[in-house]
Order: structure tokens, then sequence, then C-alpha cells
């Protein structure tokens, strides 16, 4: 996942959301962006295709 | 009645069941304190004097005609202003929801009227339990009793502040990254966030589904206790309620903990994020404490905080972009910048990047299962340092300063914040202890055995 994004990447996503930014909201989103592409480069781990997500959830006797 | 006089929940309630403390009296102290402090402390939306006054005086009547139906039976409280309150206003803290008035009580609204409390008011929320200081709301953020020019953490910040200046003896707050944990370590107080699926998020407006806790926040440990005791149970409302019988969270209470193992997760506040030298302190002071009590102290190491963050970040983004998604497309200018920031955030995140976080979700619980295999607890810290400065706050803080609470959240294990002690400026610092699923009652038992053995509960904000 590439660290910036381009403005005509950014429009595109943004639309698709819905969202109406100021351009002032549009630059600064575009600031933090390398920030959520940290964090989606951090729960990409090599697990197969079998790893199962959580969601929700209720314990079992076993997580005890 | 000053700060020093105002009791513990565990304390009123022996006074009231013994006829020595009248519920009209003490809810009158506390809308005294209420009035007389919170033009500073902005710890309340919504006041409801009236209707407090008529409960306490049919407390009264009850208790006197047959006893106390339980240790909440007279208490003041307050409830977070996200949660439902059948006829009271319940804004969110939001202006698309200023005329919210709503027609049913959530599920822990319902629990603690029937256990006996007695409704002060709604507490200050961050808008939708979301960002914040946010000074562009029709309310201002909540400030902190120990330094009112500083910040009490949120989202649960009005129960926070109003625990600690004693204005209520308890209350509900809700913790998806932290939100009670946040506010009860930078406002001095004790808050737990339990088992996830333990108390009912029936009636309370969500913030991200599956990370989604609510919880008592109250001045000890002890008083969580009793609190959750009337919280806890199976509700139909709730899709992930759980079903499991809810023990006595108080019996254990005065036991001891010579012999209970404790792992302490150094990496996360000493190598992953550095805490304050307060904070290290406290946390320090504390492990020695619960050694000397013949707890047996061992090392534990997880994943780094950066890893649960991420986690429980994106998980958080994408919930609450979708919990909100309508309004978002439709009034984005309705809600508070810093809110608007969180929710624009949501069009960054794929639906590969959410699932791949459920996936490591899995993961990442796996791995406290088996580090706490051993163990009874965990510690940790709450809180990266003593309370900033209000307009201190950093708006981007979710990339730039993982939280110490949000890998509770990720995994559903219980976790509380109680104070250890003061730092920097005299405000306080705190511990986090986190138990196994549904092991509260080990949770309070080391929390309270603490707090006993130390004089930080002797101590109250100086607001008189």
């Amino acid at each position: 996942m590439p660290a910036d994004i381009s403005d005509q990447t950014l429009d595109f996503l943004l639309a698709r959301a819905g969202l109406d930014l100021t351009p002032a909201q549009k630059a600064e989103l575009k600031s933090v962006y390398a920030g959520i592409a940290a964090m989606a480069e951090r729960v990409r781990k090599p697990r197969g295709i079998m790893a199962e997500p959580a969601h929700t959830y209720l314990f079992n006797e076993e997580d005890l | 009645m000053a700060g020093a006089a105002v009791p513990t929940i565990a304390a009123a309630a022996k006074q009231i069941a013994a006829k020595q403390l009248s519920p009209v009296e003490l809810t009158q102290a506390c809308l005294d304190r209420v009035k007389a402090l919170d033009g500073r402390l902005h710890a309340f939306v919504h006041l409801t004097e009236e209707r407090a006054l008529a409960e306490a005086r049919a407390a009264e009547a009850a208790i006197m005609a047959g006893g106390p139906r339980g240790p909440l039976h007279g208490i003041p409280i307050g409830l977070k202003d996200i949660v439902d309150t059948k006829g009271i206003p319940t804004t969110c803290q939001s202006k698309i929801l200023q005329d919210n008035i709503p027609d049913s009580d959530a599920t822990c609204t319902e629990k603690l009227a029937a256990a006996g409390a007695v409704l002060i008011g709604k507490t200050t929320t961050h808008e939708f339990a979301d960002g914040g200081p946010s000074f562009d709301l029709p309310k201002p953020p909540a400030r902190n009793p120990w330094n009112t020019d500083h910040f009490t953490a949120g989202s649960s910040s009005g129960t926070g502040a109003g625990v600690a200046a004693g204005l209520i003896l308890g209350g509900i707050g809700t913790d998806t990254g932290g939100s009670i944990r946040g506010p009860a370590a930078l406002c001095g107080i004790a808050g737990i966030k339990p088992t996830y699926g333990l108390v009912s998020r029936a009636g309370v407006a969500p913030a991200a589904f599956s990370l989604d806790h609510i919880g008592p926040m109250a001045w000890t440990a002890e008083d969580c206790a009793l609190m959750l005791q009337a919280l806890a149970g199976h509700d139909p409302r709730d899709p992930a309620s759980s079903d499991r019988p809810v023990p006595n969270y108080t019996a254990s209470l005065g036991s001891g903990i010579k012999g209970l193992r404790i792992g302490v997760i150094h990496h996360f506040h000493e190598v992953d994020y550095k805490v304050s030298e307060g904070t290290q302190r406290g946390i320090d002071a504390a492990i020695s404490t619960l050694r000397e009590m013949g707890a047996e102290i061992r090392e534990v190491q997880l994943s780094p905080l950066q890893d649960w963050q991420a986690c429980g970040s994106l998980i958080s983004i994408t919930e609450r972009a979708s919990a909100y998604d309508e309004w978002a497309r439709t009034r984005l200018g309705d809600f508070s910048e810093r809110v608007q920031r969180r929710l624009m955030l949501g069009a960054l995140v794929s639906g590969v990047d959410y699932v791949q976080a459920v996936r490591r979700r899995r993961e990442l619980r796996a791995e406290l299962k088996a580090a706490m295999a051993g163990l009874d607890i965990v510690v940790t810290a709450a809180a990266p340092a003593e309370a900033p400065k209000i307009d201190n706050v950093p708006v981007w803080d979710v990339f730039d300063r993982p939280s110490f609470t949000i890998p509770f959240n990720v995994a559903g294990y219980p976790a509380i914040s109680i104070c250890a002690g003061y730092g920097k400026g005299a405000l306080p610092v705190a511990v986090q202890l986190v138990g196994k699923p549904f092991d509260e009652a080990t949770v309070f038992r080391v929390a309270d055995a603490f707090e006993k053995a130390t004089p930080f509960r002797n101590t109250r904000p100086a607001l008189d």
C-alpha cells in the first residue's frame, strides 16, 4: 500500500464514500493518509487463506 | 457537603442501610455541589433535579419501610449522554440530536433504576463518544477537577469529572478504545471496561459495534464492583450479550492477593511508547506494592502496542463510519470539526483493510490468551502521562500516540484503571489491571487490595 495518495484517487474515494469535503479538509486528509497506510500494513500479515476473522463473538469455556 | 466528606458508594450504602444517612439529603448535597462547581467543571449537559429528588424521596420511604433493595438504593449517579433515558434529552453532545428525547430507556438505565439508583443528570461526552475536546458543540467540554485548565480525557469526560469532584458517587461510561479508562486515569478515579458482552449495549449510541463496552466509573474499585453487579447480565436486545451467570463481584474483596500471579507488559509503556516519569513511577510503585502484598510478578511479552493500535483503529474507524454513514453523507457540517475528521478517515480504509484488521484481531486475542495462561491478571499503563492542558490536545493522536487501553477492546478482556498516585502538577497517574474474560472478580480483588494498601483514595480535588 503506497504511503501517499494522489488528488485523483482521494477524490474517487471521497465520491465513493459520499463525502463532500472542503479543499482544506481534503488537504488535511491527504496529509494523514500515510498513517492509515501504515496501519493497514501492520494488519496485513502472511496468514494463509484459512485464517478466520474475529467478529462479534462470545467467549467459550476454553477462553477462560 | 465538602469534597472530603463525599462518601463512597460502599460507605453511603452502609449508612443508608443503618438509617444514618438520608438518600434525600445525600441527593440534595450532590445537587448543591453541582450548582456550586459545575460552572467550572461542565460535567453535566442536563440536570434532572426534580426527578432526582422525587426518586430520592421514594427511595427513602421504601428504605424506611423495608430496608434497601441493595447497595445502590438511594445513591446519586450520572449517565453519559449517549445513554438513552426515557423522557429525558439524550443529545450525544451533538447538534444533530439536540431535540432527541428517547421513548425508552437503555438497558443499563433500566438496571440502575431497578437497583434504586438516583439519576442526577446526563453527563458530558465527546460528540457521539468520539474526538474531543471540542469547543464547537452546544455545550463546552468537561474540565479536570484536579486543575480546570487541564483535560479529562474522553469520551466519558463528564462522568469522570463528576465522580472525581464528588458531584455524583458513580456513573456510566462507555469505552471503545479507552473512553472509560482514560477519564478514570486522568481524573484519578476507578473505571472498568468489563468483558465484551457482559453489560448490554442496547439503547446506547454506538461508536464501533464490536469494540463498544458499557461500564461503571466511581471513586473506588469496590464501588465499581457494586455498580457492575447491578449492570451485568444477559439482554436479548444486545446481539453480543453473554448469557453466562453473573458472579458475586465483591465476595473476594478483602481476601488479599497473596499467591496471585501478575504479569507486567513492560514493553508497552517502557519501549513501545514511553510514559511520563510520573506515570512510570506510579506503575513501578504499584508493582512493588503488589509484590509486597504477596503477588508473584512475571514479565509478559506481546506484539508491539502499535500492532494493537493499528488493529483497533482500523476497526473503529470503519465501524464508526458505517454507523454514522447517513449523517456523514448528508450533514457532515453539523458534526464538530474533530468528529468530521474522524468520519472522513473512513473513506481511506478499504473493505480488505477492515477484514485484515478483524483477522489480525483473532491472532492478537489468541496471543493474549496464551500469555495469560499462567497468570491471573496483567498490568500496564492506563494513560501515557498526566492530564494535558485542555487547549493542547492533538487532533491526530490516533497516528502519533498508541493507546494503552485499546488492546483490551480489541481482545474484549476486562480492564480497570485505578489511581496510582500523583505526578507532575499534582495531577493523578494511573495503572491498568487486565483480567481474563468474565473474571472481573479477580480484577476487583487486586484493585481493591491496592487501593486499600495505598493512600491515594484519601484525597479529593481541592475545589471547595
